[in-house]
């Protein structure tokens, strides 16, 4: 491959880089003042319940290390729970609990951990170890989601979630995003966990990455990463549409979980969604996001935003997903 | 896209604006670039020896005038018990010291001391020069004259194409060896080639051209005599011209204008007026700032002479460090390397001024590696964040004075240059460095280290290197420059080069 195909190729992809996302989207849709409604996940959660959009239910939280005193009370949801740094990033600092055992808890990767343990971490969380900027942060118990069996054929322990990029209230790309022996139970794609292209108008699932490189078979499990149908997707749609009424975050990434009983919930927002979302869909976001910044969206309907959405997509990847070639 | 305009405009002022500064510093007062520039300037004495004989003297010298430009650094009086007065003159940019005394008695001598520039062709003339003036019919008085000039000039106006050919013919004739007559019946009677002179600066005034008689001294090396010379200037077509009877010296230093002496003295005997050159050399930038400091604003807006040396010396270190982020935004924005924390590297590089780069690249990495390690064992008695960083802190600084003994035994002068080694740098990488450790891996930890050492390094040798330092300090204006490249590169909306390796599988053909 020659130099100049290299860039022809980037090019004519529309792939987009960290410099390109901040300027164009982050700084120019995401006004610092609505950043505040993301970034503390406690917020994120209030608006979202307000608004309809089902999330996992909010146990308690730890604003001081006095309160943690009622920790153990917290802890005693029958199904397990999720503690969280309110104000955390990309993952860090979460930890989730699957029940009691002697001396202390069972994590989700099945690993035990002393009551002792769980509270200094807590505390860890509360001196803003894991906040954004180091500022004191807020501990959140959730719920711990249980998580629906449809893609346990391409996930090694730990709990799937889908991305949905939505722009200016229009969904425009989405990802599965599964974890891995490297990734610890965790779904982030830095921390080695899959990546997985979604069609947006089926949910089907196409192609994958893993550490940035293509992929097409789950790295652990060996099972082929296409054609798996992501259920609740026109929900999933819905709510992550619904989430830029919310916030009126113009360039935003929506985590939703599928959990067995409640079916999806959202579990946070972002508003700097990484870029890693191009290697597993194969294309970049630019052929995606230009269509949409050229039309306003202010006076369209959710429905109407959605298939608009749908319709770039196809534009931009016409064949349906389940012809894609591996090759 | 409006803000993308304004701030190409915005960085395009800034750039201008440095630029400007820059080429005026460097054409108009010929700033040198370079640190190891030196100029020659010369040592002129003017030495004026009498007897005097219990009459009032009254002795009157010109000194080298100051003015846009041109400037004499420094000025030595040697007076005796002589009254002394310093005049200005009017337009004619002279200047004039003069000495009195009622009663002296016997041998008596005066001595004025300077130190100046040398002036060449290419040296401007001042403003007043080169306007445009009137021309006046020359003031000769005979009828004789009178016609003897007609019948020249209408000579040399048809031999002539334009006024500058006419001033090159007139000159060409005024100073040839055997003149007509009717250019002899013009001189007036002055003395030596002074009447040559005159009588070129009289016609040219009269053809509208600004002429002056300058006089001083030729610079071509140490003379304990130097002869005074006389030579015409002149502003014609637009270039300013000097006219040396003999051909031009490549450096001169003119002293006074017009016709007078270099000395003139009442009541005294014995008069001598002895004027000596010697040559010496001095940095390039300690001559322009002392000829320029006085009388250019722009200058002393962005100069640091006139503050106290360790306050300059502070800024000579504090005006590189815009240089050192203008590489690390470069680094960050267009080449995409992975550091802790966003200004950090250039922290670090700083921290090595200390210790020069190869030792304090080994001193760092094994107080990071002890801190770390200190680090993970902290880990298990389960601290509060600002605690566990406190105790990290005076750990470190246990092993720097540890260190310090240590290669002070040894004889090994790294120790000692560590002692303002910035600690809380060092605990605040520590800190970061085991999170990431925790949240990713070692390997993860270890590269980002390696990326801010490496960044560390890179804006070290640009921070410490002497041509760099020189030129900022020298050149604050580069500031400008330096904030206008920064506003672009922060709407450079590209892809950085790492992403180019990031996203390679989604390059090429299809």
């Amino acid at each position: 491959m020659n130099v100049l195909d290299f860039f022809a190729g980037l090019q004519r992809k529309g792939v987009m880089g960290l410099n390109e996302r901040n300027l164009r989207l982050v700084a120019e849709l995401n006004p610092r003042r609505l950043m505040r409604l993301v970034n503390d996940k406690s917020i994120t959660k209030r608006l979202a319940l307000s608004s309809g959009i089902p999330t996992p239910e909010l146990l308690g939280s730890i604003t001081t290390s006095f309160e943690t005193r009622g920790l153990k009370e917290m802890l005693n949801a029958p199904n397990g729970v999720a503690i969280k740094p309110a104000c955390g990033s990309q993952g860090n600092g979460i930890l989730v609990i699957a029940e009691p055992m002697k001396d202390g808890y069972r994590l989700a990767n099945g690993r035990r951990i002393l009551f002792e343990d769980l509270r200094f971490h807590v505390m860890n969380i509360l001196s803003g170890m894991y906040s954004m900027g180091g500022l004191p942060d807020t501990a959140l118990i959730e719920e711990r989601v249980r998580f629906a069996g449809v893609f346990d054929d391409v996930s090694f322990k730990g709990v799937p979630d889908i991305r949905i990029i939505v722009l200016k209230g229009v969904p425009i790309l989405a990802m599965l995003r599964l974890p891995t022996a490297d990734s610890d139970g965790k779904a982030n794609l830095h921390k080695g966990g899959v990546g997985v292209g979604l069609d947006l108008v089926t949910g089907m699932s196409k192609l994958g990455m893993q550490y940035g490189r293509t992929i097409d078979l789950h790295p652990d499990t060996a099972n082929s990463l296409a054609g798996l149908q992501t259920p609740h997707w026109e929900e999933m749609l819905m709510m992550a549409a619904q989430a830029y009424d919310v916030t009126r975050l113009g360039y935003l990434g929506a985590d939703i979980v599928i959990d067995v009983d409640k079916g999806p919930l959202l579990l946070e927002l972002n508003a700097r969604p990484g870029i890693a979302i191009q290697v597993a869909n194969r294309f970049g976001l630019r052929k995606h996001v230009e269509p949409v910044l050229e039309r306003d969206t202010s006076n369209m309907t959710l429905e109407e935003r959605i298939s608009f959405g749908q319709e770039v997509f196809r534009d931009v990847h016409p064949e349906p997903p389940i012809s894609v070639d591996a090759a | 896209m409006s803000s993308q305009l304004h701030t190409r405009l915005l960085a395009l002022a800034l750039v201008l604006a440095g630029v400007l500064i820059f080429v005026h510093k460097t054409v108009r007062y010929n700033y040198p670039i370079f640190p190891d520039d030196v100029r020659t300037v010369w040592n002129l004495e003017v030495l004026v020896e009498f007897a005097a004989d219990n009459q009032p003297v009254r002795v009157e010298a010109f000194l080298p005038a100051r003015g846009a430009g041109r400037d004499v650094v420094d000025e030595q009086f040697y007076s005796g018990p002589f009254g002394l007065r310093l005049v200005q003159g009017g337009d004619d940019s002279n200047r004039r010291a003069i000495w009195t005394y009622r009663f002296p008695e016997g041998l008596k001598v005066l001595r004025y001391r300077t130190t100046v520039i040398e002036e060449s062709g290419n040296t401007p003339l001042p403003e007043y020069m080169q306007r445009e003036i009137e021309r006046v019919p020359p003031p000769f008085e005979g009828t004789l004259q009178q016609q003897a000039f007609l019948v020249w000039i209408s000579n040399l106006r048809r031999q002539s194409a334009d006024t500058e050919s006419l001033v090159e013919l007139m000159l060409q004739e005024i100073f040839s060896a055997n003149l007509s007559d009717e250019v002899a019946a013009l001189i007036p009677p002055l003395p030596a080639s002074l009447g040559r002179l005159e009588l070129a600066r009289t016609l040219l005034q009269s053809q509208g051209i600004p002429a002056r008689i300058a006089n001083g001294v030729v610079l071509e090396g140490p003379r304990r005599r130097a002869e005074t010379v006389s030579w015409l200037e002149y502003h014609v077509a637009g270039v300013d011209r000097r006219y040396f009877i003999g051909g031009s010296p490549s450096a001169f230093f003119p002293i006074w204008y017009g016709l007078d002496e270099l000395v003139q003295a009442e009541g005294v005997t014995e008069l001598s007026t002895q004027v000596s050159l010697q040559p010496s050399r001095l940095a390039g930038n300690t001559v322009v700032n002392s000829r320029a400091a006085r009388d250019d604003w722009i200058i002393n807006l962005f100069s640091f002479e006139n503050l106290p040396l360790t306050t300059q010396l502070v800024y000579q270190v504090l005006l590189t460090i815009p240089v050192g982020i203008m590489i690390l935004v470069f680094l960050r924005q267009f080449v995409g390397v992975q550091t802790l924390g966003t200004f950090m590297p250039v922290l670090i590089g700083i921290a090595f001024r200390e210790t020069a780069l190869l030792s304090g690249l080994l001193l760092f990495s094994l107080l990071i590696a002890l801190g770390l390690a200190l680090r993970f064992y902290l880990e298990r008695l389960k601290l509060l964040l600002v605690p566990r960083l406190a105790v990290v802190l005076v750990f470190i600084v246990l092993c720097m004075a540890f260190i310090t003994n240590l290669t002070a035994e040894s004889g090994v002068r790294l120790g000692l240059s560590i002692s303002l080694f910035p600690m809380v740098i060092i605990t605040m990488t520590i800190e970061r460095m085991s999170i990431v450790w925790e949240e990713y891996d070692g390997m993860e930890a270890i590269k980002q280290g390696l990326g801010s050492l490496a960044v560390a390094s890179i804006t070290y040798l640009a921070m410490v290197n002497p041509q760099v330092e020189y030129m900022m300090f020298n050149f604050p204006e580069l500031l400008l420059i330096i904030m206008g490249l920064c506003l672009l590169m922060g709407r450079y909306m590209g892809m950085r080069l790492s992403e180019f390796r990031r996203f390679r599988e989604l390059a090429g053909p299809r």
